[in-house]
């Protein structure tokens, strides 16, 4: 597989968050591409008449009650995690 | 503005999203209470809400059940099989980075809704409806350099219903919102309590000269019908005044100002989302077996349809029996329908309960200055009494309408009803005897109006049934007053 452009890499590096310098750029434009080359192998596999997996675990219907149930962590140690907070809030720089 | 003549050369295309809250007790995938109406920020959190590493989500199966039952709700038959996956995107309000939702494989494929328009039947197909998790709520203090979040709302499970692109006017736009409303409601899938957000629509509008589809926007969560068709109502001018102007749509998202009316533009095409969707690995395939889809089905209750085709046969027209199936789930306490359909066979008093429901009792409670204590079964009475007393001709319209009032706010009933309405002064007296010698006192008492009548001029008959009401005090049969008045003036 060709090298991905760059604007391939800016499109990518805006969804997921994150700011590359132009040496970085560069190097995943390589090595992306070379990824997605390997992947690109999985299609030459004939796969007519097979459902497509979602699951590789064969489990069904993992399901629980509708039941209110404490877990390990409690609200206030959950909380403690946050980087900054008003009140009860979380507070993040602001998105509006 | 648009004239009435440009917009009729406009094909309005309308397709809605409908989120349902559903009405569960814990989230879809954490074992963490549902109810955030009340709570305190972030006191309804887990380390699955938060998306804290390694956190297990582990489906709700009371929301497969809900999501099931609104399956027949809307024509339509839960998928025997479906599974979940990721939908990416970042925002502070959603931690996992992703929402897990019904991409590929939905709960609900196709179905149909059926709605009323100036009386006239329509049918909007859905396309798909699928189980999401709610992300949470993120607050924007004036002036502050920061935003606020509060994940209370973050994993609750939500059925977002898509329908076909069915929708022709901004006054179908609205029928269909409330139909859904009244469907998740029958259903008892969701409170469909739209005031705290139970329900949020996001309507996609376009409009076309051609068969073609023009350029669309979409316009999100709008939380009343009235907004529904208000927002449809102002997309469709803009974009026909825009396209009149030359100028062309830009597909974007836009929200609604309810103060001012208007809809404005949120995000651009160039900030259109790629969402990335990929199976969700934590959350195996939901496979439902044919006895299970059956006992759902078995469980569903009487819906607005087959009230509608139940009531068909008392000549009520659309909008009363829309009155009746919005008040029946209004309260839930309250029964409307079920009275009425003992009654079925009474064809006349049945009608005579749905107007005396649609034009007494029900504006009578919505004034909060009215208190009703009155039980189902004691309502039940003294509709049935009433009925009978308006029947024997012993009771007017009017006092029967104050006579019902007054008993709604009985807790309990008096033991006679016709005693109690004759104390009260509400019973007409159909005793000729004491009718003529009010009528022959209300003849010499008005001579002029006497010698009119006497002369063929009838108007003036109304006036001294009128003077004779007055003498009895309401209580005169004005109909019975009116033949003897006749028989004395010949």
């Amino acid at each position: 597989m060709a090298d991905l452009t760059r604007e391939d890499i800016l499109q990518l590096a805006r969804l997921a968050k994150l700011e590359l310098t132009d040496e970085e750029i560069k190097k995943f434009q390589n090595e992306l591409g070379d990824i997605l080359g390997y992947v690109e192998k999985l299609s030459e596999v004939d796969v007519k008449g097979l459902k497509p997996t979602t699951q590789v675990t064969g489990l069904v219907n993992v399901m629980r009650n509708d039941e209110i149930k404490p877990y390990q962590a409690d609200q206030q140690a959950l909380l403690k995690n946050l980087p900054d907070r008003q009140g009860n809030n979380i507070k993040v720089r602001r998105v509006l | 503005m648009v004239t009435k003549e440009v917009r009729d050369q406009y094909k309005v295309t309308i397709g809605i999203e409908c989120h349902v809250q559903l009405k569960t007790n814990t989230k879809l995938f954490a074992a963490v209470g549902n109810d955030a109406r009340d709570a305190e920020p972030n006191t309804l959190i887990s380390h699955i809400c938060l998306g804290m590493p390694g956190a297990l989500p582990v489906l709700n199966e009371q929301a497969v059940a809900l999501a099931s039952k609104a399956a027949f709700a809307l024509n339509s038959v839960p998928s025997p099989f479906s599974t979940f996956d990721r939908k990416h995107y970042f925002y502070p309000d959603l931690p996992l980075g992703y929402q897990i939702t019904q991409f590929y494989q939905p709960v609900v494929l196709g179905g149909s809704v059926d709605i009323f328009v100036d009386g006239k039947p329509k049918t909007v197909n859905i396309t798909r409806a699928h189980l999401e998790a709610d992300a949470g709520k993120s607050s924007h203090p004036a002036g502050a350099d920061y935003s606020l979040v509060d994940l209370n709302r973050a994993g609750t499970p939500l059925l977002e219903i898509v329908s076909e692109p069915d929708i022709n006017s901004p006054a179908e736009a609205r029928a269909y919102a409330h139909e859904l409303y009244l469907l998740m409601k029958y259903a008892d899938v969701s409170d469909a309590d739209l005031f705290h957000g139970n329900m949020r629509f996001d309507v996609n509008v376009s409009v076309s000269k051609t068969d073609e589809l023009g350029t669309r926007t979409e316009t999100k969560n709008l939380n009343s019908f009235r907004s529904v068709e208000k927002a449809a109502e102002f997309e469709v001018n803009r974009q026909i005044e825009l396209l009149e102007k030359g100028q062309s749509i830009t597909q974007e998202t836009r929200g609604w100002d309810d103060a001012k009316q208007k809809t404005f533009s949120q995000r651009g095409k160039e900030q259109a989302h790629d969402y990335r969707y990929m199976p969700e690995p934590d959350i195996p395939p939901v496979q439902l077996d044919s006895d299970y889809i059956s006992r759902i089905k078995d469980s569903m209750p009487v819906m607005p349809g087959e009230w509608r085709t139940k009531l068909s046969g008392l000549g009520l027209d659309v909008s009363q029996t829309d009155i009746l199936l919005d008040a029946e789930v209004a309260d839930s306490t309250v029964d409307y329908l079920e009275i009425l359909e003992k009654n079925l066979t009474d064809k006349a008093f049945a009608k005579q309960l749905a107007n005396w429901f649609v034009n007494i009792e029900i504006p009578f409670r919505a004034d909060e200055n009215n208190t009703v204590s009155l039980s189902n079964e004691g309502r039940a009475t003294v509709y049935a009494q009433t009925a009978a007393l308006v029947g024997d001709s012993k009771l007017s319209s009017s006092n029967a309408k104050l006579l019902i009032t007054e008993l709604l706010t009985h807790e309990t009933l008096p033991e006679s009803i016709e005693k109690y309405a004759d104390e009260q002064g509400f019973i007409q007296v159909s005793d000729t005897g004491e009718i003529e010698k009010v009528v022959i006192d209300v003849i010499t008492a008005n001579p002029q109006a006497a010698e009119d009548v006497r002369n063929g001029e009838m108007k003036a008959i109304g006036f001294l049934v009128g003077q004779v009401m007055k003498a009895s005090l309401g209580k005169a049969n004005p109909g019975l007053a009116q033949e003897l008045l006749r028989k004395h003036l010949q």
